[in-house]
C-alpha cells in the first residue's frame, strides 16, 4: 500500500462514528455503528467497518494516523492522539463549509454550541449542564411515548398547525407531561411540535451564550430530525445551513482532518 | 503526598483527633475573613470546615432551599450527621446570605457549644480597621471566657509568630510554581494546602517540610501543554484540579477562598497584635463580597497571570453562589479585554460531571492553540 489514509473516530454515548480521508484530504469512507459498553470496542467496530469500504485497507491498523474524539476518546488506547469533540466538530464543519460560523451539536447525552474562527478553530463554546433535556436521549424517550421510531417522530411535527407548549425543562417531568397531553386527546403532531420547540429554546439559549453568527448549522445525530431543524430555524429566525455530508459524522470527520494535518506535518 | 490525601478523607482527620486528645480546642470556620492566627492562640486550633465525599444533602435540603449553594448545604448535612462532633466552636462571618442561613439553622438544629458571628464590613475605609479591632476584641473576650484560654497580646503574638513561620513555608513551596518547569503539580499543591487548613499547624508542619525537601529535588512535575490559573470560591476537592491537569493544563496558580494567593500571607506586625490581624484580614482576602474592590482583585489576577506565566484562567463557581456567580460575569469580560483566555465552569461542591469537565477543559486548552 503506497497511499496513506487517515482515520477519525468519534466515540459517542449512543453511536460510534468513523471517517477516513486519503492523503489528498478527500473523504473515502464514513460509518456509524451503535455504541457498545466498552468505548474501545465501539471505536474498533466503527473503524473496521469504515476500512472495509476501502480496497487498500485491511484493518484500522493500516491507517497512517488515528485521532479519537467523543466522550469515549480517552479509552481509545490505539489512537495516536485524542482531541475534544468541540474542536473536532468545529474542524469537521469548517472542512465541509468554511462559511459556517456557528454550530449546534445535539448529541446523545449533551448539547453544545460552538463558535468557529476563520481557521476552523474554536472561538467559544457552551454546553448544557448535567441534564438530559434537549439531547438525543430526550428525543428518544419522547419518541417512545408516541410509539414511533426516531424517523417517524422526526417528521411528525412537520404538519402541525400549532405547537402545544411543553413546560417541563426536566426530561423525566417532560415525559409525564407529554403522556398527560396525549391522554387528553391533544393532536400528537402538535404535542411533538411543542417538544421540539422546547429543545429549540434550549439550543437558542446556548447559542446566545456564544454569540450567534451566520451561517448556522446543526451537527450530531439529532440534526436528522426534520421537525427539530424546522423549529430551530423558526426560533433563531435564520435558515439552518445543511451540510453536504451526514451531520452525524462531523465529529469523526474533524478528527480525521486533524489526523491528516498532524500526521503529514 | 499520600499522607496529605488521607488527611482530607474526613472532616476531622487523625492529626486533628490526636490534637483534641492532647487538649487542643478546635474551632471551625468557613470564611477567609477569620484570621487563622487568631484561632491559633493558646490551646485553640483553627479548622477550615469541609465536607469531603459528601454523597447527598437530603436532610439539609429540608432546611435549606435548593437555591442555597451546595457547600453550605453539605456543611449542614455533616453537622446534622455529627461529622463535626469534636469541633467545640464555630466562628461565622456573614459573608453571604447562604452562610447566614447555615448559622441560623445550626443554632436551631444542632447548636454548637460555642458560636460567634464576626461582623466584617463590606467596605474598607478608615473606620473599617477600628471596627474590625473591636470585633476581634469581642471575640477574644468571648473565647477567653468560654474556653479559659489566654487571648492576651503576648499569647496572640506567639500565635502570629507560629502562623508566620507556617505561612512562609507554604509561600516558598508556592514560589516553585513560578518556575518554567514547576516541580509540583497544582493537584499536589492543592492537596497540601487543604491538608494544612484542616490539620493542627504544629503537627503537619514537619510533614510539609519533608515534602518541600523532596519536591525541591525534582526537575519538573511532568509534561504539560499549558499553564493555567484556577480561581473561585470554596474549592476543596483536589480531584477537580487533577481532572484539569489530566487534560494537559498544569495549574500553576490559584485564587480561592482556601488558596495561597493571596491567602497565605504572613502577618505584618505593627506592635498591636489585634490591629495587625485586623489589617491582615483585608490584605490577604480578595472576596467579591467587598464593595468597590473589583479593581484590586482584577489587578491581582492580571499580575498573577504575568508572574506565573499563565496561558489561561479557569473560573469555577459553585452553582447559586451569589458572590462569585455575579462577580464572574464582569471578571470574564475584564480578563478577556486584557487578552487573557477564560473558561468559566459552574459546578457543585462535590465532584461530579467528570466527563463534561474533561471535555470543556480540553477544548479550552485546544482553543488556545496549545
Amino acid at each position: 500500500m503506497t497511499k496513506k489514509y487517515y482515520g477519525g473516530c468519534d466515540v459517542g454515548s449512543t453511536t460510534g462514528k468513523a471517517a477516513i480521508l486519503d492523503e489528498n484530504g478527500s473523504i473515502i469512507s464514513t460509518t456509524v455503528v451503535p455504541s457498545e459498553i466498552d468505548p474501545e470496542i465501539t471505536s474498533i467496530q466503527a473503524l473496521e467497518k469504515a476500512c472495509a469500504q476501502v480496497a487498500d485497507l485491511n484493518s484500522y491498523k493500516d491507517l497512517a494516523r488515528i485521532v479519537g474524539t467523543g466522550y469515549g476518546r480517552n479509552e481509545v488506547a490505539f489512537a495516536n492522539e485524542n482531541i475534544s469533540e468541540i474542536s473536532c466538530h468545529a474542524m469537521g464543519t469548517f472542512y465541509c463549509n468554511p462559511d459556517i460560523k456557528t454550530i449546534v451539536d445535539i448529541g446523545g447525552q449533551d448539547v453544545k454550541t460552538i463558535a468557529i474562527a476563520d481557521d476552523g478553530s474554536v472561538l467559544e463554546f457552551a454546553m448544557n449542564d448535567k441534564c438530559a433535556a434537549g439531547t438525543g436521549r430526550f428525543l428518544e424517550a419522547m419518541s417512545r411515548i408516541f410509539r414511533m421510531d426516531l424517523d417517524q417522530f422526526s417528521v411528525l411535527s412537520l404538519n402541525a398547525k400549532k405547537s402545544i407548549p411543553v413546560t417541563a425543562q426536566c426530561s423525566v417531568f417532560a415525559e409525564s407531561e407529554v403522556i398527560s397531553l396525549l391522554a387528553r386527546k391533544n393532536p400528537p403532531e402538535e404535542v411533538a411540535a411543542g417538544i421540539k420547540a422546547s429543545v429549540s429554546k434550549r439550543c437558542f439559549s446556548l447559542l446566545k451564550r456564544i454569540g450567534m453568527r451566520p451561517l448556522v448549522t446543526v451537527t450530531g445525530g439529532c440534526a436528522k430530525n426534520q421537525g427539530l431543524i424546522k423549529s430551530l430555524s423558526k426560533k433563531i429566525k435564520m435558515e439552518v445551513t445543511a451540510l453536504p455530508v451526514d451531520p452525524q459524522i462531523i465529529g469523526a470527520l474533524g478528527a480525521a482532518v486533524f489526523a491528516r494535518r498532524n500526521g503529514s506535518a | 503526598m499520600k499522607l496529605f490525601q488521607e488527611l482530607l478523607e474526613n472532616p476531622q482527620n487523625q492529626l486533628f483527633e490526636q490534637a483534641v486528645a492532647d487538649g487542643r480546642i478546635p474551632i471551625g470556620y468557613s470564611c477567609s475573613f477569620v484570621p487563622e492566627a487568631f484561632l491559633m492562640a493558646d490551646k485553640l486550633m483553627p479548622v477550615r470546615l469541609h465536607a469531603p465525599g459528601v454523597a447527598g444533602t437530603e436532610t439539609a435540603d429540608i432546611y435549606l432551599s435548593n437555591f442555597i449553594c451546595t457547600y453550605t448545604r453539605s456543611l449542614l448535612e455533616f453537622a446534622i450527621d455529627d461529622r463535626f462532633d469534636l469541633i467545640q466552636g464555630w466562628v461565622f462571618v456573614p459573608s453571604c446570605a447562604h452562610m447566614q442561613r447555615l448559622y441560623d439553622n445550626l443554632e436551631y438544629l444542632n447548636k454548637p457549644k460555642f458560636s460567634h458571628v464576626l461582623d466584617v464590613p463590606r467596605k474598607v475605609t478608615d473606620a473599617t480597621i477600628a471596627w474590625q479591632i473591636e470585633e476581634l476584641t469581642m471575640l477574644a473576650d468571648k473565647l477567653s471566657a468560654h474556653f479559659d484560654v489566654d487571648m492576651s497580646d503576648a499569647s496572640l503574638m506567639t500565635a502570629i509568630d507560629e502562623w508566620n513561620n507556617f505561612a512562609a513555608v507554604i509561600q516558598s513551596i508556592g514560589e516553585l510554581r513560578k518556575k518554567s518547569a514547576p516541580p509540583i503539580t497544582g493537584t499536589e499543591f492543592h492537596t497540601l494546602l487543604m491538608a494544612a487548613l484542616v490539620s493542627p499547624k504544629n503537627m503537619i508542619l514537619p510533614k510539609i517540610l519533608d515534602f518541600q525537601q523532596a519536591v525541591e529535588k525534582r526537575d519538573n512535575a511532568g509534561e504539560f501543554r499549558a499553564r493555567l490559573m484556577v480561581m473561585g470560591s470554596h474549592l476543596h476537592d483536589p480531584d477537580f484540579i487533577k481532572i484539569i491537569e489530566s487534560q494537559g493544563g498544569l495549574v500553576v496558580a490559584d485564587l480561592f477562598c482556601s488558596g495561597s494567593i493571596p491567602g497565605f500571607k504572613t502577618v505584618e506586625l505593627n506592635g498591636n497584635p489585634i490591629k495587625s490581624l485586623a489589617e491582615h484580614s483585608f490584605k490577604k482576602t480578595l472576596c467579591p463580597r467587598m464593595m468597590e474592590d473589583f479593581d484590586r482583585r482584577l489587578k491581582t489576577i492580571i499580575d498573577t497571570v504575568k508572574e506565573y506565566k499563565v496561558d489561561g484562567v479557569v473560573i469555577e463557581i459553585i452553582k447559586f453562589c451569589d458572590l462569585w456567580g455575579v462577580d464572574s460575569m464582569s471578571m470574564v469580560s475584564a480578563l478577556r479585554k486584557e487578552g487573557i483566555p477564560v473558561l468559566k465552569l459552574e459546578r457543585e461542591y462535590s465532584m461530579g460531571g467528570e466527563g463534561q469537565l474533561r471535555t470543556r477543559v480540553q477544548a479550552f486548552i485546544e482553543s488556545m492553540g496549545k
